[in-house]
């Protein structure tokens, strides 16, 4: 009978493993294996060119600008949403007047897909209509029309003030899970000894918060690096790569300028990258559970 | 021994149902032709259904289309190219990115579908030529085509005082002075998607320096910083300088320039025929609210050339159902009553000589006669140049009109970039 349970435990775990060497397994170590060719993705007539593509990445001056870009979208990413986040919901802890009604609110836009806060901001930066310009035009009594989105100067920013808009929810709702657990004693024992407000949040709450924002950061690395699909539906990577991300720039090279052997050794070092974060992650994870259990 | 047996009937019923799946599958193919095309505008959109909703009567087939989004499309296709995924039709620009798909062994030459239906007598030769033809083989039906030219709003021009279009550079020039001193925008431009660009580049470069160059540059034996390439570019720059296109050009689309237009808030805009078919959909006559002129001539030495795309049908490599797929080719460019709807929905010209022309708007016909006129029918830049070529001009052409004043920097970095695309 035992026998017979390990052959059906054998079965059905061979689908889901099935699944994740077809779609996981598979495509990474492909992309290992073009990385060293000059396949242009469609005909089958390609060369191995050994280290040629990762030589060329040395020299790709668009390649940095990625690099530069990915670093500013994942700290930007990581550091407002996660700070945002805090503020509301010290704020909406504080008692404030309707604050479920504003936490709904404020959390409301996780709800929605990446491509909607996508477009939806790409209205709110529009030129000549938009509410973004609109509203600096009431302010300064003069016709602001500001493009956004097709300046290399601002494109980047403007995304990712649409990413934090849309984040911010997330980390305020873990935030104020945290905030529950914080003793109320606590937080009276520092009024009575005299403690301002600024000194209750940086010395007694938001060291308590740490179990919190080691979440909140964790969410923010992981949606960070899968935080394609606002870029592309925002700028497409433009104008004219200024806001490539590293991500977008593979995809450029592979899709657009049918460079796929290129393109997988751009997506060889993302994943080396993304490895190096993710160990660099775990290790401080390990930090934190030692100290708070 | 129960759990066993409940097991082994789910096994059963599994496979049961996955070859009975199979055995439908097998069955459809025969009757069902798959297309996927880039007509997602709602008005292409609808009468395309129109159009396969009449060759399934005539034919008895099913047509299963997928359409999606342009720009999507150029990528998507390919990678589906890629993993021999195409469906047994998809449409295609004729010109630089056919004979790349082609290259890539994704298509499925048509030369017997053509002789038996006697297509030569069917699509125009000067169309058929270049749009049909590779590496001597047919491998395209072109389903209809199109003219760039400068549509313009008569009302605006006429409030200004203008009663006759620019025929030569130095015409056009004051005409914009016109219109800019009189607090209109003169050209409009949406190169968000960058392509609406290309069209500048193209006539500049075909009025300056000839079609034969041109081709050499599209073919990568003359260079992005040639005197030519920046004489070109010059001239696109003073018009910037000027003032004459609308600011934020970058920031938008092809409709949002043309909607400028149609509101009056700009003049004009280089762009392709498909505008009738926008600008008729938002109730605009044609003839009478708009009208276009071609390209000002600017050096009177130099041979007349315009450009625009043809959009074709192109059966894949791998179809499943091949006389499905060229019963459909056939029927779509043969059939002229499919034609003339198609020409007045998306604003083409038909490429079908039986077509009649009087079902053609009189800005069509003026299209028509404008490019029976010229001397050379060019595809415009990106049907003319390989794909990673066009992806390297079509960037330069977004970063010029962010900031001309670069452009000698841009064409430096350019030829270079052009040259290591070529060389891929």
């Amino acid at each position: 009978m035992e026998k017979e349970n390990r052959f059906w435990q054998i079965v059905f775990l061979s689908l889901p493993m099935a699944v994740f060497v077809i779609l996981i397994i598979w495509p990474l170590t492909s992309s290992f294996y073009y990385s060293f060719t000059n396949w242009n993705g469609f005909n089958s007539d390609y060369q191995y060119v050994g280290f040629d593509n990762f030589i060329k990445i040395l020299t790709d001056k668009l390649f940095y600008q990625a690099a530069i870009n990915t670093s500013i979208w994942m700290v930007a990413a990581i550091f407002l949403p996660s700070l945002f986040g805090l503020v509301l919901a010290l704020l909406i802890d504080s008692s404030v007047p309707g604050g479920s009604i504003f936490k709904s609110i404020f959390y409301l836009p996780i709800c929605l897909s990446a491509v909607v806060v996508g477009q939806t901001w790409v209205w709110i930066y529009q030129p000549d209509w938009g509410l973004m310009n609109t509203v600096i035009g009431f302010i300064a009594q003069e016709k602001f029309n500001y493009a956004w989105l097709a300046k290399p100067d601002t494109a980047l920013g403007s995304v990712i003030l649409a990413w934090s808009w849309q984040q911010t929810g997330l980390s305020m709702v873990i935030y104020l899970a945290g905030l529950t657990s914080i003793s109320e004693d606590l937080i009276e024992v520092c009024e009575i000894e005299g403690a301002s407000t600024w000194q209750r949040i940086r010395l007694v709450i938001f060291p308590l918060l740490t179990p919190a924002t080691v979440v909140v950061i964790a969410l923010s690395v992981i949606n960070s690096l899968k935080g394609f699909d606002i870029l592309y539906i925002m700028t497409g990577g433009g104008p004219f790569n200024s806001s490539d991300t590293l991500a977008m720039h593979m995809y450029n090279e592979s899709f657009k300028k049918y460079l796929m052997g290129y393109g997988s050794a751009i997506s060889v070092v993302l994943f080396l990258i993304a490895l190096t974060i993710i160990r660099i992650y775990f290790k401080q994870l390990k930090k934190v559970d030692e100290i708070y259990g | 021994m129960y759990k066993i047996k409940i097991r082994n009937l789910i096994g059963a019923v599994l496979v049961g149902q996955t070859a009975l799946f199979g055995a439908q599958a097998f069955a459809e193919t025969k009757t069902e032709v798959t297309i996927s095309h880039y007509f997602t505008g709602e008005l292409g959109l609808g009468g395309l259904k129109e159009i396969f909703s009449e060759f399934e009567k005539e034919s008895g087939l099913t047509v299963k289309d997928s359409p999606i989004g342009h720009e999507d499309y150029k990528a998507g296709i390919l990678v589906r190219a890629a993993g021999h995924n195409l469906p047994d039709v998809i449409s295609y620009w004729a010109g630089a990115r056919t004979q790349f798909i082609i290259d890539s062994k994704s298509l499925r030459p048509i030369d017997g579908m053509w002789a038996k239906n006697n297509l030569d007598n069917v699509i125009a030769k000067s169309v058929a030529d270049g749009a049909t033809l590779y590496d001597g083989k047919r491998y395209l039906v072109p389903f209809g085509y199109h003219y760039a030219g400068m549509f313009y709003n008569t009302s605006v021009l006429e409030s200004v005082g203008v009663t006759s279009t620019p025929k030569t550079w130095e015409e056009f020039l004051t005409l914009c002075a016109t219109l800019k001193s009189n607090g209109i925008d003169p050209i409009a431009l949406g190169s968000k998607n960058r392509w609406p660009a290309q069209f500048w580049f193209d006539y500049l470069l075909l009025r300056t320096a000839g079609a034969d160059y041109r081709a050499d540059l599209m073919n990568g034996t003359a260079a992005y910083d040639d005197p030519e390439v920046v004489k070109a570019m010059s001239m696109w720059k003073d018009l910037y300088d000027a003032g004459y296109f609308v600011e934020n050009s970058n920031a938008n689309t092809w409709t949002d320039a043309s909607d400028k237009v149609m509101r009056g808030d700009a003049a004009m805009t280089l762009m392709g025929t498909w505008i009738t078919g926008y600008w008729n959909g938002q109730g605009m006559k044609p003839g009478e609210d708009y009208e276009f002129f071609p390209f000002p001539t600017i050096d009177a030495s130099i041979p007349d050339a315009v450009v625009g795309p043809i959009d074709g049908l192109v059966i894949s490599a791998d179809a499943e159902n091949v006389e499905g797929a060229e019963e459909l080719l056939n029927f779509m460019v043969s059939n002229t009553e499919a034609q003339a709807k198609w020409a007045n929905i998306q604003g083409a010209l038909s490429a079908n000589v039986n077509v009649d022309q009087s079902n053609y708007t009189s800005v069509m016909q003026h299209a028509l006669a404008t490019i029976n006129a010229a001397d050379t029918f060019a595809f415009n830049y990106d049907l003319s140049t390989p794909p990673p070529v066009a992806e390297v001009g079509l960037s330069m052409f977004a970063e010029f009109m962010d900031d001309p004043s670069k452009m000698d920097a841009i064409l430096e970095r350019v030829a270079g970039d052009a040259a290591s695309a070529f060389k891929n």
